[in-house]
């Protein structure tokens, strides 16, 4: 087919709006997005097909044919596309200085690019109340929809909610949230980002900043072992900012509201920031000291909290402590599961698209590794895979009313497992089975549980997959420091990251505390030392299926902060054992070669280049 | 007794400084156009670009909405505005959005008058005012109170006047 004069080839089945990226020809869209189902809502895609009958054409709906010819420069589709621009524009309320989309809106770009420069319609507008909450998180302004039913359709087809919806009909339609409820799920937040206008914004960053005000690095999020790729915006040494970053191997560009909202806390204005010994600021070198000195030489009696979100390389420094001075502390790392090390030939996020059936068992996925959710429902919505859940209680992919739901008392997940391989959807499955186990927050035994599904994936012929859920998990176990020791009975105790979900125990005598906030629980706390967090260390995160991503972040380590390898590698010549590292790729190497889990830390990659931003090119016509 | 050539000569020298008292004495009868600087000020042209102004409503809301256009348009960069989001309770401008922080570094413009160019609410202005010498350095980031100070009255009224045109 050809495009402009470039010819191109495509498979059979691609719309035109993707065969025309190939060939670096803009089409400009709203309402079609490459995740989405094609819908040809808004019109503005328009092309001169030929052959095909004499008017402008959708191209987000129509698939290619052989030797078709495209033009999008077309006097006719120039014309229909600024014409429809015209039409959007008639309800804009061009408030755009103080729209947060202003400086990245396609409606913007389009408009500069492909609409006319003056308007002839000279009308009154829709008025609507705003900014509407649709959620503490969430700002609706319906003046500046352009009802290109994005928002509508990911929550029907991916997010499988039906808490945003439309109402009214014709130029009167306006997106409203079921019954003006407030939205509550844990994928709102990604209409934000598909929103093409600022109808729909985030009320976190709401007149943070604009968008040119801010420098973006691609790092990875840390709130879950699903390691999904996020962008993060930096302003004025401050994270202003959490946007996803698509990356179709994990997160296929959708992040849950953790990942994108949950991040204020790095720009806490009482973040610690100079280590504190009995009550009173003092210098690293005292704090470190006295540190030392409290948990040098207890053995047993020395209890260790680590965070989740460890990085794989304070894990490997950590456990060469654990090797050395602090051998036989008690380790317990925060919200892991008791699931053992994997399979190596584990099941792959980006296999559950070819999955024909997925068990998934013991496991709440939407609360425990939410974009590994949205990879179910996708798999089962648009690839038409079976789905069978094992769990006590009602849980979230329930909502397709195929899914097979087997309720199994707590405890009895493993038996339920053997029993599946004679059940009907397994016997002849039509293709390989994604089986994902969780370990139903301590109610199943891991150990039997992992067994059970390693079994049923060898007789149906499938995979496994842990659903690890603290961030870096696999990273843990990889460096033997996962631990899951009881902390009671401890006399001295770091507190590395958030204090212990049990609470601090009684017996504690010496309290050291890491962590970037004051935590009311570390009140008693002799030593605190302040904590970089994922916004300001390098490092690196495996996530839960055995992949290993590097933060990049966007805010400099401000003086006194300091990174957590050094602190480490101090506390390490504190407690008598010389490590000798100088830098955090010093540490990496030696990780590389020292553990065999960790061997892609030899080799950081790049950083992924920052999108350049995109010019506003001449209007036409 | 002085040749004739020596007389020439004379009368020469008597004409040239003739004509140069001419010069000088013309001077000094014609009107005086130094200015008694700093007692006394020349008139500034009517579009000169002085020291920054925020203007105000009528309503004493102020007109900036905190869009950092002004900012984006700075091609030195010397311009920092925070912007945050009006409440009920506290209403600083019309519409959703105020500039928090509102800040000019007078060292580095150079009052090239592109902000006001792009302001889209007419909130900032270039004003007359060109004494701005100082002692610190700190004075001269001019903060949002310092720009809100009322502009002179006959340069408000003459943007008033091209506002309803």
């Amino acid at each position: 087919m050809t495009i402009d004069g470039q010819s191109v080839t495509v498979p059979p089945g691609t719309l035109i709006v993707e065969a025309a990226k190939n060939v670096g020809v803009e089409i400009p869209v709203f309402c079609y997005h490459h995740k989405l189902d094609p819908v040809g809502a808004c019109r503005l895609c328009l092309v001169d097909i030929a052959p095909g009958p004499p008017r402008p054409q959708t191209a987000c709906t129509t698939p290619v044919a052989p030797n078709m010819v495209i033009k999008t420069q077309s006097a006719m589709a120039v014309q229909a596309r600024a014409e429809i621009l015209e039409f959007e524009l008639v309800n804009h309320p061009l408030d755009c200085p103080v729209c947060d989309k202003g400086g990245e809106c396609p409606l913007q770009d389009f408009t500069f690019r492909h609409g006319y420069p003056t308007s002839r319609i000279d009308g009154p507008r829709l008025h609507f109340k705003k900014p509407i909450p649709l959620s503490a998180n969430i700002a609706l302004d319906r003046e500046r929809c352009v009802l290109c039913y994005r928002c509508t359709r990911y929550y029907d087809e991916i997010a499988w909610e039906q808490e945003l919806t439309t109402g009214q009909r014709g130029v009167q339609s306006f997106i409203t949230s079921q019954f003006d409820q407030p939205l509550t799920s844990i994928f709102s937040g990604n209409i934000i980002d598909l929103c093409p206008v600022g109808a729909l914004t985030s009320r976190v960053w709401r007149f943070e900043s604009r968008p040119w005000d801010m420098t973006q690095t691609g790092s990875v999020c840390s709130k879950c072992a699903v390691g999904c790729s996020v962008t993060l915006w930096q302003r004025r040494g401050q994270l202003v900012r959490v946007t996803s970053r698509e990356n179709d191997d994990i997160d296929e560009g959708w992040i849950c509201d953790r990942g994108r909202f949950d991040y204020t806390d790095v720009n806490d204005p009482k973040r610690l920031r100079v280590p504190v010994v009995k009550g009173a600021g003092s210098t690293w070198n005292t704090a470190i000291d006295a540190l030392a000195a409290g948990i040098k030489g207890k053995g047993p009696k020395l209890g260790i909290s680590l965070p989740q979100d460890l990085t794989n390389e304070e894990a490997f420094l950590f456990r060469r402590l654990l090797d050395g001075p602090l051998k036989g502390a008690k380790v317990k790392m925060h919200g892991r599961t008791a699931l053992p090390e994997p399979d190596p030939n584990q099941l792959l996020i980006k296999e559950i698209d070819d999955a024909r059936v997925i068990v998934v068992v013991a496991s709440d996925t939407e609360k425990d590794v939410p974009v590994v959710n949205l990879r179910i429902k996708k798999a089962v919505s648009k690839r038409g895979a079976q789905l069978i859940v094992v769990h006590p209680d009602g849980v979230d992919l329930d909502r397709n009313p195929h899914t097979v739901h087997v309720r199994n008392a707590a405890g009895s997940a493993a038996a339920e497992v053997e029993k599946l391989a004679s059940h009907e959807l397994l016997k002849s499955p039509g293709g390989p089975v994604a089986i994902l186990f969780g370990d139903g927050h301590g109610s199943e035994d891991a150990a039997d549980l992992a067994a059970a599904c390693a079994e049923l994936a060898s007789k149906v012929g499938g995979k496994v997959m842990p659903l690890y859920r603290a961030t870096n998990e696999r990273g843990a176990l990889d460096a033997g420091v996962a631990g899951w020791d009881k902390l009671d009975g401890v006399q001295a105790l770091l507190s590395w990251g958030p204090p212990p979900t049990a609470g601090i125990p009684s017996s504690v005598k010496f309290l050291a505390t890491w962590d970037h906030l004051q935590r009311p629980d570390h009140s008693r706390a002799a030593v605190v030392l302040p904590a970089t967090t994922f916004a300001e260390q390098q490092g690196s995160y495996t996530n839960l299926e055995g992949r290993v991503q590097f933060l990049r972040p966007p805010i400099p380590v401000a003086e006194p902060l300091k990174e957590s390898w050094e602190v480490l590698t101090e506390l390490a010549v504190a407690l008598g054992l010389e490590l000798g590292y100088t830098g955090i790729f010093a540490v990496q190497r030696d990780a590389a070669q020292t553990l065999p889990g960790l061997a892609d830390l030899a080799e950081p990659p790049s950083p992924t280049p920052v999108p350049t931003p995109v010019l506003i090119g001449p209007a036409h016509p | 007794m002085p040749d004739e050539k020596d007389q020439e000569s004379v009368i020469d020298d008597v004409t040239a400084l003739a004509k140069g008292l001419k010069t000088t004495l013309g001077e000094f009868f014609s009107p005086v156009v130094t200015t008694m600087y700093p007692e006394e000020k020349s008139p500034r042209a009517e579009r000169y670009r002085g020291r920054h102004y925020l203007r105000r409503y009528d309503n004493g809301l102020e007109r900036c909405i905190g869009c950092e256009l002004c900012a984006a348009a700075c091609p030195v960069g010397c311009i920092l505005v925070i912007a945050a989001e009006n409440t009920e309770e506290k209403q600083v401008s019309p519409g959703e959005r105020y500039a928090k922080t509102y800040e000019i570094n007078m060292l580095r413009c150079i009052f090239c008058g592109y902000c006001e160019d792009a302001c889209p609410v007419q909130a900032i202005v270039l004003g007359p005012e060109y004494e701005m010498s100082d002692v610190s350095r700190e004075k001269f980031i001019f903060t949002k109170e310092k720009l809100l100070e009322p502009l002179p009255p006959d340069v408000e009224a003459r943007l008033k006047s091209k506002e309803q045109k």
